[in-house]
């Protein structure tokens, strides 16, 4: 498994979708938007709207709902046991649903675990968007040139994931070796064992490969003092700047709503 | 212990300041790390700690409402947050010593590597351990030991200023990027995690990288780290359940981030790959 593989890349959207095609940093803009709106309050109806007003702009991004499955299924994952795990054990209020020692499902605990699940999806799904349709050098083209973040770190970065796609190759290559060498113990923990000798070999290996690159990108002019120029301009226009809005809209409306119900909490204490 | 200690013969750019200081050896107490000054340290701590008190004792106004609830309830938060930041800009502007490429290619490795293995912890140690360990709800906090470390040890690796915070933000940029559970907050979190730490490496002026530094950024990382899910994701535990979260992530900050990756560079320094590094240069004789 290559790390594209893990990033998936975004083969399996419709990169021509009106939001897919939007600059990273745009598509980063809602995300950021998004999870400080909804990180702010745990309540059903901030989250609800927020997901809901998320949904309505999903015909928009370009991904089929078997492609949102495939990419987000771990969002999933973490958002109904997360919701369950508080629906059990919160701060109890209001009429007792269910109940097993100190296990107790009462309605104020049911809808603080609904809004933690609506909560996790609603955070969640911006940040799958933005992955399965943007490019991760696109990404950081747009994160050096539009958001101006210092490019030797933005660039580093890019290598460095990917450095690990090359880096499977290795991987292999570390266990065939260590097969021909009869490397590795029996058992549950020897296999853990031999699975995190081989973990840290790889890297080592790493950071091996990420010195020698550190001296090749030096040894052509990386991160001299001299005006960088970019082999891919990253533009950032106004239908960029439609889409960040909208995600602030959208963090906004969703906030209103909640202060509107009554139900926005800055923290439950 | 016995060093073997060439760092005259690499570059000279490493460490603008370390002619500066008075006598005796740091806390760290290994032998490249030239002495504290105590004097610019004591500097340092006081303003932090001054400004950490300031916010503490004055206290947010409980008159001011943020949308129905009383900003009083993030006094103690906000204040940790001031002590942090001031440290970190404090040292950081005392301490001035540049980043080479080396030290950015590395830290970066280090934080993917990180992210990588967060993406795998999230999807299948973490729901399965968690809910192991449901029938005390703050057990949990056990376990976040494993978000930290990517910060203590870029930090402990690398040398330099901002260190812990890049590495950790770059693990949590990618895990939230891979995708998680908790989507764009990861970011967030990894930034304040990564400050966490950086604020002891920080305190102690960049210049004490053994045992005693890794276990308190271990430590800081853990405090950070404890205060923030006890207010954004466990806000409906009582306060002594919080206050059980806070102290479990702490030890599981020092014992998973602090001494794990202490361990983790002196094996790879052992290796040989640090070796540009100063971290690198500091082998113990085997």
């Amino acid at each position: 498994m290559t790390v594209p593989d893990v990033l998936g890349g975004p083969a399996a959207a419709n990169l021509g979708a009106p939001l897919a095609r939007a600059n990273p940093v745009a598509k980063l803009a809602v995300a950021v938007a998004v999870s400080a709106a909804l990180v702010l309050t745990v309540d059903v109806v901030t989250a609800g709207v927020a997901l809901a007003l998320e949904a309505v702009a999903l015909p928009w991004c370009g991904l089929g709902p078997w492609a949102l499955l495939r990419r987000g299924w771990i969002v999933i994952v973490g958002a109904v046991p997360a919701g369950i795990t508080t629906a059990m054990w919160a701060v109890d209020s209001g009429a007792v649903l269910a109940g097993l020692g100190p296990m107790t499902v009462t309605e104020g605990s049911l809808l603080a675990g609904a809004a933690i699940t609506l909560r996790v999806l609603a955070i969640g799904l911006p940040g799958v968007v933005l992955l399965a349709t943007t490019d991760p050098t696109d990404l950081a083209d747009a994160l050096a040139q539009n958001l101006r973040l210092p490019h030797r770190f933005v660039l580093a970065a890019l290598a460095a994931m990917r450095l690990f796609g090359v880096l499977a190759e290795e991987w292999r290559a570390l266990t065939m070796a260590r097969r021909a060498r009869g490397v590795g113990d029996g058992g549950l923990g020897g296999r853990l064992r031999t699975l995190a000798g081989q973990v840290f070999a790889l890297l080592v290996l790493a950071v091996r490969r990420a010195t020698v690159l550190a001296t090749a990108m030096e040894a052509r002019g990386f991160g001299v003092a001299a005006r960088r120029t970019w082999a891919r301009p990253s533009r950032f226009g106004p239908a960029d700047a439609v889409v960040a809005l909208g995600g602030v809209a959208l963090a906004a409306l969703a906030t209103a709503a909640g202060i509107a119900a009554g139900t926005w909490n800055l923290v439950l204490t | 212990m016995s060093f073997t200690n060439d760092s005259t013969s690499r570059d000279g750019t490493l460490g603008g300041g370390r002619d500066s200081g008075g006598a005796g050896s740091g806390p760290g107490g290994d032998g490249n790390a030239p002495a504290l000054p105590p004097r610019t340290l004591s500097l340092v701590a006081a303003v932090a700690a001054l400004a950490g008190v300031v916010v503490y004792a004055v206290g947010l106004p409980e008159s001011i409402g943020l949308f129905g609830s009383p900003l009083s309830d993030l006094t103690l938060p906000a204040a940790l947050l001031v002590f942090f930041v001031t440290t970190v800009v404090a040292s950081v502007m005392v301490t001035r010593a540049p980043w080479r490429v080396v030290d950015i290619v590395v830290a970066s490795v280090l934080g993917v590597a990180g992210g990588l293995v967060f993406a795998v912890w999230n999807a299948f140690a973490w729901e399965p351990i968690s809910g192991a360990l449901a029938f005390f709800p703050p057990a949990s906090a056990i376990l976040v030991g494993v978000w930290l470390l990517p910060g203590v040890l870029g930090g402990l690796v690398i040398r330099k200023p901002g260190a812990a915070v890049y590495t950790e933000l770059v693990a949590a940029t990618l895990s939230a990027l891979i995708g998680n559970q908790w989507g764009f907050a990861t970011v967030w979190y990894g930034l304040l995690e990564g400050l966490g730490a950086e604020v002891v490496f920080a305190l102690l002026l960049y210049r004490a990288f053994g045992w005693p530094t890794a276990l308190l950024a271990g430590a800081g990382a853990g405090v950070t780290v404890g205060v923030l899910d006890s207010l954004l994701y466990y806000p409906t535990f009582s306060a002594g359940y919080k206050l059980a979260y806070v102290g479990l992530a702490v030890v599981s900050g020092v014992v998973i981030a602090g001494l794990g990756s202490w361990a983790l560079t002196r094996a790879m320094a052992r290796s040989g790959a640090l070796a540009p590094l100063p971290s690198g240069r500091v082998t113990e004789r085997v």
